[in-house]
C-alpha cells in the first residue's frame, strides 16, 4: 500500500507544552485514552489543558464528572491555571454530572446517558472523570469489557477523541480491560525522594503514534501541566553534517595545542581545582565567539549573571554589549527543586531563541547541587542526553568541572563524565622553584591530533596567557610535584605540537 | 460577606425577568420558584444533584436567617424547593407601585445566597456563564435591577 492510499491520522494538540514532542506530533484524532496514576498526581490538570486546547463551540468538549472531585471545586481550582479560559464554558466546554445514573443505575444506562449527550452535543472531545468510579459497583469482567467496548466505539464513531480518568496502580495493568481497549494509555506518577516531588509521565502505549518512550520528568505550574521530553524536543531535528571548522579560543597558544581550536559541535571539559582559571577559560572561550559573530549562552550556577559579567570586564571582555544586543545570554539557575531535565529545558531554550553557536556550562559541580537531591540520580544520564542533542545541530558545549586537587593521581573529573566529552583540557597547580604555578594540558580531543605539550599559564588582567614553550626541564609534573631534570629546557626539545594548517 | 448586595441586585434582575416571562407562560409559579428551578436544572447538570442540594440548603440556611418568612421552607433530597408557595402562596410575590408583580423579599434574599455561593465558589466569570445558559442577556440588562428600577 502506497503512503497515500493510507487513511490520514490527524495529530490533535495536546496542550501541555512538551507533550506533543513525546506523543510523537500530538494526539491522534478519535483515539480513546486513558490517564491513570495517583490521586495528586495531575490527571485532571492534563484533561483540561487538552480540552480547552481542543474545544469549540462548533465541536465542543463533554466533560462528563462522576463521583469523586466535585465539579465545582473542580473548576473552582481548575480556573486558577493560565489555560483555563472562563469564555470558553459552557459554549465550547461542558460539564456534565453522571452521579446520580452511576448510583442508581447500571452501566448500560450510563452508556445510554453518555450516548444521548454526545448525540446532542457532537462532541470532538469526551472526558470521563473519573472512570474508575464508575466501574466499581461489582460486575463480571464480561460486562465491564462490554460496556467498555460499546463506549469506546460509540464514542469513535461520534468522532470524538477520548480520554477516561482513572486512579489506577501500576500492578492493575495487567488484565485489565480497560487498559487492553484503549488505543492510548498516560500514565503519570509522583514519588516523594528526600524533601522533593520527583513526578514523572510515562507514554505505556500509543496505538499508530512513534512516541518517546521512557518516563519524562513533568511539573504541574500555574501553567498546569509541562512535560519534558527524554529527547529534549530536538529527535525532530535533523541532526547537523559533522563539519571541520575550528572554534578559537582567542588564545592563540590554546588553539595551536588545539590543532586550530574546538572542533565545532565538539563538547569541550575544562577540569581543573579552585583557582586554577576554569572560568576564566570559559569566559574567554565566550568572549571570543561572540566577537566572531558566533552567539553564546552561558548557564551560570554559582554566581550571578552581573558577578559574572564584571568579572570578565576585568579581563578586559565586555559581556554587557553583547547582552544588551541579544548576542549572549547569561542564564542563572538555581532551581533546587526543579529536575535535571527542566534546568536542561531552560537551556535548551535560551540557545534556540537566540540561535547560538557556543555553551558554556560554567560548572557542572554547581549545576548538580542546583538540583533537587531526588533527580541527582539522574544528572549524568540527562547530561548525556542533553550534550548529544545539542551538539547533534552543531552547538559547542564548554563545560567546566572542579577537582580535587591530588598529589598522586590527576583525575579527569570526580563526575566520572569525561566519556560525554569530545576534548578534555586540565589545568592544575604543580610546585615548582618554591612557587606554585599553574600549568595545562590537552587530556583528549576526539579526532584531533592534538599538542601532547605540558604549558605552563598565568591568568593575568588579559585573561589566560600561555607562557614558554612545553616544560622540558621537569619530570612528574603531571604528580604536581614535579623533578627538575637537570636538561636546559626548550632549546633541546622541539614542540611536538602540529602544524597549523594555514 | 461584601458580594451580597451585588448578588441581591443580580436576583433582582432575574426575578424581575421572570415575574414578566412569567405572566404568559407559567403565571401561578412563583418568580422565585422559577429562578430557582432553573439554578436546579443548570447547576444539577453539571455538578451533580447532592451538590446543589447542598448548595441550595447553605443558601436557605443563610436566608432564613434574614428573612423569617421563609422557616418553613425545605431543600429536598432532590434539591427542589419545598413550602414556598404550599405555605403562603402569595407570601413571595408582591405589588411594586406600578401594580407590577415582583419577587417578595425572602425569595430575593435566599436567590441573592445562592448566587452569592456560586460566586464565592466559581467566581464572577463562572457564574454568569452559568447563567446565560439559563436566561438571555437581557435578563442581566440594567433596567431589571433594583438601582434600574429606582431611576
Amino acid at each position: 500500500m502506497s503512503t497515500q492510499d493510507r487513511v490520514k491520522i490527524n495529530k490533535l494538540p495536546t496542550g501541555v507544552p512538551g507533550l506533543d514532542e513525546i506523543v510523537g506530533g500530538g494526539l491522534p484524532e478519535f483515539s480513546f485514552n486513558i490517564i491513570a496514576g495517583a490521586p495528586g498526581s495531575g490527571k485532571t490538570t492534563l484533561a483540561h489543558q487538552f480540552v480547552f486546547a481542543n474545544a469549540t463551540p462548533e465541536r465542543p468538549a463533554l466533560y462528563f464528572t462522576v463521583l469523586g472531585e466535585s465539579a465545582i471545586k473542580m473548576l473552582r481550582y481548575q480556573q486558577q491555571y493560565t489555560f483555563f479560559d472562563p469564555a470558553k464554558l459552557p459554549d465550547s466546554i461542558r460539564f456534565i454530572n453522571l452521579s446520580q445514573i452511576v448510583l442508581e443505575k447500571d452501566l448500560g444506562a450510563v452508556l445510554g446517558e453518555i450516548t444521548k449527550e454526545v448525540e446532542k452535543a457532537n462532541p470532538a472531545v469526551v472526558v470521563v472523570d473519573s472512570f474508575r468510579t464508575m466501574v466499581r459497583k461489582p460486575q463480571s469482567d464480561m460486562e465491564l469489557q462490554s460496556f467498555i467496548q460499546r463506549l469506546a466505539l460509540s464514542l469513535a464513531s461520534w468522532q470524538a477523541t477520548t480520554f477516561l480518568i482513572g486512579e489506577y496502580a501500576e500492578d492493575e495493568l495487567r488484565d485489565n480491560p480497560i487498559f487492553t481497549v484503549a488505543d492510548g494509555l498516560f500514565w503519570l506518577r509522583q514519588t516523594a525522594e528526600r524533601n522533593s516531588i520527583v513526578r514523572k509521565l510515562q507514554i505505556i502505549k500509543l496505538r499508530g503514534q512513534d512516541s518517546v518512550p521512557g518516563l519524562h520528568t513533568f511539573r504541574i505550574t500555574d501553567a498546569g501541566v509541562q512535560a519534558f521530553s527524554r529527547t529534549f524536543g530536538l529527535t525532530a531535528r535533523k541532526r547537523n553534517p559533522p563539519r571541520d571548522r575550528r572554534l578559537s579560543f582567542g588564545i592563540p597558544e590554546l588553539d595551536k595545542m588545539l590543532d586550530g581550536g574546538v572542533r565545532e559541535g565538539d563538547s569541550v571539559l575544562i577540569a581543573g581545582s579552585s583557582g586554577t582559571g576554569k572560568s576564566v577559560l570559559a569566559t574567554q572561550f565566550i568572549a571570543e565567539g561572540v566577537r566572531l559573530g558566533e552567539l553564546g549562552i552561558v548557564a551560570v550556577f554559582e554566581e550571578r549573571p552581573e558577578a559574572y559579567a564584571e568579572r570578565a570586564t576585568s579581563l578586559g571582555l565586555d559581556l554587557e554589549t553583547p547582552q544588551k544586543e541579544g548576542k549572549l545570554t547569561i542564564l542563572y539557575l538555581r532551581p533546587l527543586d526543579l529536575s535535571v531535565d527542566e534546568t536542561m529545558q531552560s537551556i535548551l531554550d535560551a540557545v534556540q531563541k537566540i540561535g547560538a553557536k557556543r555553551l558554556v556550562i560554567d560548572s557542572l559541580a554547581g549545576f548538580e547541587m542546583a538540583l533537587s537531591p531526588g533527580f541527582r540520580a539522574d544528572f549524568r544520564e540527562s547530561l548525556y542526553r542533553m550534550i548529544f542533542a545539542l551538539t547533534g545541530i552543531g552547538v559547542t558545549i564548554l563545560s567546566t568541572v572542579e577537582v580535587d586537587e591530588s598529589f598522586t593521581e590527576f583525575p579527569f573529573s570526580t563526575y566520572s563524565i569525561s566519556f560525554l566529552t569530545d576534548d578534555i583540557i586540565r589545568l592544575r597547580y604543580v610546585s615548582i622553584d618554591g612557587q606554585l604555578r599553574k600549568i595545562m594540558v590537552v587530556i583528549k580531543m576526539r579526532g584531533g591530533n592534538h599538542a601532547k605539550d605540558i604549558r605552563e599559564y598565568e591568568i593575568t588582567s588579559k585573561g589566560v596567557i600561555i607562557l614558554g614553550k612545553r616544560l622540558t626541564e621537569y619530570q612528574g609534573l603531571i604528580s604536581g610535584i614535579p623533578v627538575n631534570s637537570g636538561r636546559s629546557e626548550q632549546k633541546k626539545e622541539p614542540s611536538d605540537h602540529p602544524q597549523i594548517k594555514a | 460577606m461584601t458580594t451580597f448586595p451585588k448578588m441581591r441586585d443580580l436576583a433582582h434582575r432575574l426575578l424581575a425577568y421572570e415575574v414578566t416571562a412569567g405572566k404568559t407562560s407559567e403565571p401561578a409559579e412563583s418568580a422565585t420558584l422559577r429562578v430557582y428551578d432553573k439554578l436546579r436544572q443548570d447547576i444539577g447538570a453539571f455538578a451533580g444533584v447532592a451538590a446543589f442540594e447542598s448548595l441550595a440548603f447553605r443558601a436557605l440556611t443563610q436566608a432564613k436567617s434574614e428573612a423569617p418568612d421563609l422557616w418553613a421552607v425545605q431543600v429536598a433530597a432532590d434539591g427542589s424547593l419545598r413550602g414556598l408557595g404550599e405555605f403562603e402562596p402569595n407570601s413571595n410575590i408582591e405589588k411594586n407601585e406600578a401594580g407590577e408583580e415582583q419577587a417578595g423579599e425572602g425569595g430575593v434574599i435566599l436567590i441573592a445566597r445562592l448566587l452569592g455561593l456560586l460566586l464565592l465558589f466559581l467566581g464572577e466569570a463562572l457564574t454568569l456563564s452559568l447563567l446565560r445558559v439559563k436566561w438571555p442577556d437581557a435578563a442581566f440588562d440594567d433596567s431589571n435591577s433594583e438601582n434600574g428600577r429606582k431611576a
